[in-house]
């Protein structure tokens, strides 16, 4: 039992790939779904996605400058972002279009070129590897990347955190407070690039969104408060990266779908029987008022 | 004119627009401060676009809007539907983002922070909810903790749209008192009113937005002029049944 306990979860982290692959994991789940739980509460659940294609293009210009490097590949990822985020957002000042229909017309437009980019310059198994990620070419350096953008994150996100809390509840309410409310919005998506790039390594650029996402949405089944939502989501996160990487080193499938289909589990599991709003919840709620007093 | 220029905010000869349709032309205004002004009209006869103009939100056509209050100070209250009230956040929470032209966004709280907050909260009658998800709050509770931000605001100018739609008549006495008291402050407050009851109640004066016009008129006025079935558009609905 112990032997296999061991084999399982212990000796794979033999390994420095996977050891490096972990914390890099562990990292990105302080980030990502703290983020999510903001973009959740928004109601931009589908934004996420659609800048995680938006940085594909960048990556993909980086691996034909420089090869498999993780710098170049996210300072592309950054920029490509950034761009697609302003044009987005130009596009729908100059008016007829919602800022969500402009993402979504550049998003889609990006993915494709981003595609396009990789075939030209490398072979399938790249364009495996940026789109699903490849735990196997996180070296320090990536590490470190990883590392450092997600601490720049969680400590810009501690900085505008009350400011972005007034925004999503009342955006009228901060706009009329101060004059900055336009860079909370911009610094917000800024955040995502930053996140979806670091994010792009281990999980790939289509499944990065995932550990952003699915972590929030689960924990909305259960807890109510902004604070419980992003303990539990961080606490998803980190279970779900570090079981992901297991999967994927033992099973030998690309790390990025093994870590989201975890998270997926975790979602599933929650709308299920979780504390709030679940199927459970919901049967429990319909049996209540049968017996006058809940046997204690 | 010495009436006017003690006035925080004035309109001069407004002209606003939607698109390309015109909605509003002409609108002279003079809000004191003090004063209580209801703002009235049908669906669609400019409301909600005259306030976005006061609110800086719509530039105008023609015409200028003057306000002297600074704009941290203004506070725009929509309606209730306007709002995520799923959002995660508890009455004392929001109540305490008002404290915000105070003292900016990247301060904590101090203790006097919150000492105000509880008595704001205690005039309201809402601290026994200090801690409850603005989720689980009845239309009127809700109210009360956005108007305790406004109060925490300190807001000299106050734009409300139907502050009393779906709002328990409680909620309606203690409200009316605490606006009153704001304006007895010095503070201009603005009311879009449906409830003929609650005009009299609470208004000193009376802009009528009607065909792309405004036009001024006190309370008493209003109803003389008015026979019942012209002033009934505007109270039509039932949504104020909880009245008094």
């Amino acid at each position: 039992m112990l032997a296999l306990l061991d084999a399982w979860f212990i000796a794979p982290f033999d390994y420095g790939f996977m050891r490096r692959a972990v914390v890099g994991g562990l990292a990105l789940s302080l980030a990502a779904p703290t983020l999510g739980v903001f973009l959740v509460l928004r109601g931009m659940s589908l934004i996420g996605d659609a800048m995680a294609h938006a940085i594909l293009p960048g990556v993909a210009l980086g691996f034909l400058l420089a090869g498999f490097s993780l710098p170049v590949m996210s300072i592309g990822g950054v920029l490509f972002g950034v761009m697609v985020a302003l044009l987005a957002g130009a596009v729908s000042k100059m008016g007829g279009q919602r800022e969500d229909a402009a993402m979504a017309s550049f998003f889609i437009i990006s993915l494709a070129a981003g595609v396009m980019l990789i075939s030209i310059g490398g072979s399938s198994v790249d364009l495996t590897h940026v789109l699903f990620g490849s735990i196997l070419a996180i070296n320090s350096t990536a590490l470190l990347l990883i590392a450092g953008m997600s601490t720049l994150i969680v400590l810009t996100l501690a900085v505008i955190f009350r400011a972005l809390v007034v925004e999503c509840l009342d955006p009228l309410f901060l706009r009329g407070q101060s004059r900055r409310s336009g860079w909370v919005h911009s610094v917000f998506l800024g955040l995502l690039v930053l996140n979806l790039t670091a994010g792009f390594q281990t999980l790939g650029t289509l499944m990065a969104v995932g550990l952003m996402m699915l972590p929030a949405t689960s924990a909305r089944f259960w807890s109510k408060r902004l604070e419980g939502l992003i303990g539990i989501a961080v606490a998803l996160a980190m279970i779900a990266s570090t079981g992901g990487l297991l999967l994927s080193f033992h099973l030998d499938i690309p790390s990025g779908p093994s870590i989201i289909l975890l998270a997926g589990s975790g979602y599933l599991l929650s709308a299920l029987f979780g504390r709030y709003h679940s199927l459970a919840a919901r049967w429990r709620r319909k049996t209540a008022p049968l017996s006058a007093e809940p046997s204690a | 004119m010495s009436r006017r220029s003690l006035s925080r905010l004035q309109l001069h000869d407004l002209h606003l627009a939607q698109g390309h349709r015109t909605v509003l032309e002409h609108v002279e205004g003079d809000f004191q401060p003090g004063a209580i002004t209801a703002l009235i009209g049908a669906n669609g006869a400019g409301k909600s676009t005259l306030i976005q103009a006061i609110m800086g939100e719509l530039r105008p056509m023609s015409g200028k809007v003057v306000c002297t209050v600074p704009k941290e100070r203004r506070a725009w209250l929509p309606q209730q539907l306007a709002l995520d009230l799923s959002f995660p956040m508890s009455v004392e929470e929001l109540v305490m983002t008002g404290s915000w032209p105070s003292h900016g966004a990247l301060k904590g709280y101090c203790a006097a922070h919150y000492r105000k907050g509880r008595e704001i909260m205690a005039r309201l009658g809402i601290s026994h909810l200090a801690h409850r998800p603005l989720g689980e709050l009845s239309g009127g509770q809700r109210q009360r903790a956005l108007i305790g931000r406004t109060l925490m605001q300190e807001a000299e100018l106050l734009l409300l749209d139907e502050p009393f739609a779906n709002v328990d008549s409680e909620t309606v006495d203690i409200l009316i008192r605490i606006l009153r008291q704001m304006a007895d402050d010095g503070a201009t407050l603005i009311l879009v009113l449906h409830d003929m009851d609650h005009l009299q109640r609470l208004a000193d004066e009376v802009l009528m937005l009607n065909g792309g016009h405004g036009r001024w008129m006190s309370p008493s006025a209003l109803t003389h002029q008015h026979a019942p079935a012209q002033v009934v558009p505007f109270t039509l609905g039932g949504r104020h049944a909880g009245t008094a």
